[in-house]
């Protein structure tokens, strides 16, 4: 196994973060290595990226319990870790991502309650040497500012070429001066017609661009038909950019040793 | 008459609000735009431009973190967090966010 990614991907909603962050989960699992994909979007997007037949996946009810008093409202049963929880309630995707999904808004607000407060200790408790973690955030800025992506260390914005995708990409990378900064925040140029206008973005937002993903008409084409990009255009500029953000984020420096994580 | 648009992310509110508003006002209607957006954009879409949508926001952030008081009356929300947008649409941008529960 290579160092495993702690990656979580943001950015104004229909920029395409579950569409990126779904294939790059398949990818890196083509490559052998065990993937987790987190949701903690509402809406379902991710699900259709990784190619999963459900679309509404929750954790069950019965992995919490009531909390402590003056603790969280729910904890997971005490029969229970992390591990266990992937192991047992993690949906299977293709290429054999590992899926935990935050619960989309299908079901009852309370037992959606339950399967949240069960996915955010998962997440906070998930042994990262064993596993590559993707992430999948809701559209716009709130959930990331307030923390939500404090799992990963790369945060890739996911920016179109437009002036609200931009704005969005600005507002985003403030998180930059929050106490839960990820130590590498990039932007990944979605959509582009060329290098040209990745690289203008780039430079707009006075950023590096990780990655310049081109508009694909297979992958848009498959969109309409509920297809998974990667299924849609198996290869391609869409999935050679999205291997190439992979590699991009294999050679940066995460200098693990000072933060104890070996 | 009172109108919201809603939807997923990206699948072009912002850009239909703007115009439903642009295109009242333009048939002789007062219209003030509403943007509640916790990430707003409607400002570029109305064509107010970058800066005054950034400062719209600059703005509604102070009111959240308690550096600005929060309006009491529907015009003092226009006055204060408005900008006049094309097409005499009066642009406010607002919130009524009091807990910061993400989702």
């Amino acid at each position: 196994m290579i160092d495993p990614l702690r990656v979580a991907f943001v950015g104004k909603g229909g920029s395409g973060k579950s569409t990126i962050s779904g294939s790059f989960a398949r990818l890196l699992a083509r490559r052998g290595e065990p993937v987790l994909a987190l949701d903690s979007d509402p809406l379902p997007g991710m699900a259709y990226a990784l190619g999963v037949p459900v679309d509404d996946t929750p954790l069950p009810d019965d992995v919490v319990v009531e909390g402590p008093e003056d603790g969280p409202r729910w904890v997971l049963h005490p029969d229970l870790d992390a591990a266990a929880v992937i192991e047992r309630h993690a949906t299977v995707c293709p290429d054999g991502v590992r899926y935990l999904q935050f619960g989309n808004l299908w079901g009852h607000i309370s037992t959606l309650q339950r399967a949240q407060h069960a996915w955010s200790q998962v997440v906070r408790d998930v042994d990262p040497d064993r596993w590559h973690l993707v992430g999948d955030l809701p559209g716009g800025t709130r959930q990331a500012m307030f923390g939500w992506a404090k799992y990963a260390d790369v945060v890739c914005v996911v920016v179109e070429p437009t002036a609200k995708s931009l704005h969005s990409a600005e507002r985003l990378l403030n998180l930059s001066t929050a106490t839960w900064a990820p130590r590498h925040l990039l932007l990944v140029a979605n959509k582009v017609a060329d290098g040209d206008e990745a690289r203008r973005l780039g430079e707009r937002l006075a950023r590096p661009v990780a990655a310049s993903v081109p508009l694909d008409a297979d992958v848009a084409r498959g969109d309409r038909l509920a297809r998974a990009p990667l299924d849609a255009a198996p290869d391609g500029p869409f999935s050679d950019a999205v291997g190439g953000l992979i590699d991009h984020l294999r050679a940066l420096d995460y200098d693990r040793a000072a933060r104890g994580v070996t | 008459m009172k109108i919201a648009v809603v939807g997923k992310g990206g699948s072009g509110k912002t850009t239909t609000s703007a115009v439903l508003a642009r295109a009242l006002s333009r048939g002789g209607r007062r219209v003030v735009a509403l943007d509640c957006d916790t990430n707003p954009n409607l400002g570029i879409s109305l064509g107010v431009g970058d800066l005054e949508t950034q400062r719209l926001l600059t703005v509604r952030e102070q009111v959240d973190e308690g550096e600005a008081e929060h309006a009491v009356t529907w015009a003092d929300i226009l006055e204060r967090y408005g900008a006049d947008a094309p097409d005499g649409v009066r642009l406010s941008v607002i919130t009524r966010i009091e807990n910061p529960e993400p989702g």
